[in-house]
């Protein structure tokens, strides 16, 4: 572990460049339409005050690097500006809402990877058999059915027919009132504030939007780690392996061992795919996270909550990536001495 | 010349054979190929197929459930799914087809001239790629339109542009790969200047990658541009696109009209299927080592 503070110190300089071109990029969203920002920021139920002292807030009526410096230096103190729907400053709006969101995400990609990675490992062992061209259809079945049409079909089957699972209305029974706050979630808030029946009806209510979005990350995980696996187990380590005549579990072992660095720098790079997906099935289960509060406002023009949002994805993105650059550290005795 | 006869004669193209021999070493490209090839036909004879005007209300029909006047069922304005979802087919054609052809257009080129020539140009430009990746695609599309105003222009601009990169990465990879290889250093040898290596001699080489990846990224456009209409994003329901038709069926559901949301959603999953299939078959048969990988 010795290894990790000059390589994380590194990594962070690195990111100080890239997080400027993030924030230049989403400083640059507002500009596309071509409108006044400072309208577009206000919305449309800005009176003329409104939008003039908006103007100067910001300092809209200067040049554009000058601009992008007071916007910048704003965002560094925490000022995303406000939401003109709600009237509240951004970055609170966002923050609030992340626990719900981050529960979806978190349950949703662990099922995802606890059944993606084990079924293309077994696809890679069988290759060509009944098993893999059914893994691979499967797979195939979901990177093709569009995000918000699993959750409806999932409703649709699950609750409307079926009749297992709650209505797709947000995070609660409408009849239970929501657990003290602890740590945002309703499920483990409940659960601590010893309420059962309040948590039983959170967890109820996380089965459909948590199986979306594990089918969603595993049919990428299946394929990647099928492909993974078999160019393992194709590579001189392994031939070497095997012409010493080692039992296969040890050989199975090693080949984990060496599939286990390209698997997680994949589901890394998958999560940042899926927290986009995870906004779209928030909006169809209601479910009141950061991400269905981010697709709203870019449906109602929010543009203040819409560059706040983009700008936090940005940010998780950085941070999934970095988390994954230290587990591949721990994994792989090889990476950071460059 | 003896040992010349020693060799196999070359084998003639024959087009059969080679669909058949191209079938039987990947039925999954085959049947992708086959099912897009239904949707292209229905795009393109839609108006002789349509029993019902797609946009034509009926006051007299309205919710009615799928039955042998109207297979597909009617929606809220008593208009005919079954024609509607068919019409469809020409949306999703005609936002895909053109976005994909822009990531090409802007994609390969750039692919190929970092590639060949690398320098800080292509630094830059590769690291702008890594920026980008930051951010979840689907938002950042839906992001972009919304600000940019949420015209059917500006969704094909938008799905192009974002998928650039794609297209150049891949050409990239593969123009480096290649540069350093006897090809490139005939080609230089023989006075070829840049323009003709870029054209002549290594882009032919990186048009199969890019064919199926086109298909795999088509397949993504066409979910993602559905997303906008589902969102409520540009095109307007009573508008006969899937994404449309898909928001309106949400609604519907609670109340039992299952049809209107669902048959629209079959054809988008199977337009995606065919679209995945046909791509992730074309390499399979364009990458040797993937070949018996089935």
């Amino acid at each position: 572990m010795r290894r990790a503070l000059p390589f994380l110190l590194r990594r962070l300089v690195l990111l100080v460049p890239l997080l400027f071109v993030v924030a230049l990029g989403t400083f640059v969203l507002l500009r596309l339409g071509g409108q006044d920002p400072s309208a577009m920021l206000a919305g449309p139920t800005a009176t003329a005050d409104e939008i003039a002292r908006l103007r100067a807030q910001y300092g809209l009526d200067r040049p554009l690097p000058v601009q992008f410096l007071i916007w910048l230096g704003r965002v560094l103190n925490g000022d995303l500006g406000h939401s003109w729907i709600s009237n509240r400053p951004v970055l609170a709006e966002l923050v609030d809402r992340a626990p719900a969101s981050l529960e979806l995400l978190v349950l949703g990609v662990l099922i995802g990877a606890l059944v993606g990675v084990p079924v293309g490992l077994i696809s890679a062992l069988r290759r060509g058999r009944g098993f893999d061209h059914a893994a691979r259809l499967i797979s195939l079945l979901g990177f093709s059915v569009p995000t918000y049409f699993l959750g409806l079909a999932l409703l649709l089957i699950f609750f409307y027919v079926l009749e297992w699972a709650p209505p797709g209305m947000g995070r609660l029974s409408l009849m239970l009132d929501p657990p003290p706050r602890v740590t945002g979630s309703f499920l483990l808030d409940a659960l601590f504030a010893g309420r059962w029946e309040t948590a039983q009806s959170a967890a109820a209510q996380l089965v459909l939007p948590v199986a979306s979005i594990a089918i969603l990350c595993a049919a990428p995980i299946i394929a990647q780690t099928r492909a993974i696996a078999l160019s393992v187990l194709s590579s001189p380590p392994i031939a070497y392996a095997e012409a010493q005549g080692l039992p296969p579990r040890t050989i199975a072992r090693i080949a984990l061992r060496n599939a286990a660095t390209p698997v997680v720098t994949f589901i890394g790079a998958e999560l940042v795919g899926l927290v986009g997906s995870g906004s779209l099935i928030e909006y169809v289960f209601a479910w009141g996270g950061t991400g269905q509060f981010g697709l709203d406002a870019i449906v109602k023009g929010d543009f203040a909550v819409v560059q706040g949002y983009v700008l936090l994805l940005a940010v998780f993105s950085v941070v999934v990536f970095l988390a994954v650059d230290l587990l591949v550290l721990v994994l792989e005795p090889r990476a950071g001495r460059a | 010349m003896s040992h010349a006869a020693t060799l196999p004669a070359p084998r003639r193209f024959v087009l059969p054979h080679r669909l058949r021999a191209w079938t039987r070493r990947s039925p999954l490209a085959a049947a992708g190929v086959l099912l897009l090839a239904a949707f292209a036909l229905l795009a393109v004879l839609a108006p002789l197929i349509m029993p019902y005007d797609p946009v034509a209300a009926d006051a007299a029909a309205v919710l009615q459930a799928p039955s042998q006047a109207h297979w597909f069922g009617t929606d809220a304005n008593g208009m005919d799914v079954f024609s509607r979802v068919i019409f469809g087919t020409l949306y999703a054609f005609a936002i895909a087809l053109p976005a994909v052809a822009l990531a090409i257009l802007v994609g390969v080129p750039v692919g190929l001239v970092t590639g060949y020539l690398g320098g800080w140009t292509d630094e830059v430009l590769m690291r702008f790629f890594d920026a980008l990746r930051v951010f979840p695609s689907i938002i950042l599309a839906l992001a972009v339109v919304s600000a940019a105003g949420a015209s059917v222009v500006n969704v094909v601009l938008v799905l192009g542009l974002l998928d650039a990169p794609v297209f150049a990465r891949l050409v990239r990879s593969e123009v480096l790969a290649l540069r350093s290889g006897s090809l490139v250093e005939c080609a230089v040898a023989t006075g070829n200047p840049v323009w003709r290596i870029l054209l002549v001699h290594l882009m032919p080489n990186t048009l199969q990658g890019t064919l199926a990846q086109a298909a795999v990224r088509a397949s993504w456009a066409v979910r993602l541009s559905t997303t906008f209409a589902f969102l409520g994003l540009g095109i307007q329901p009573p508008t006969p696109e899937w994404g449309a038709m898909i928001r309106q069926g949400a609604e519907y559901m609670v109340t039992g009209q299952w049809w209107i949301g669902v048959f629209p959603g079959i054809a988008l999953i199977l337009l995606s299927l065919a679209l995945n299939m046909t791509g992730d078959g074309l390499a399979d048969l364009l990458d040797p080592r993937r070949r018996s990988a089935g």
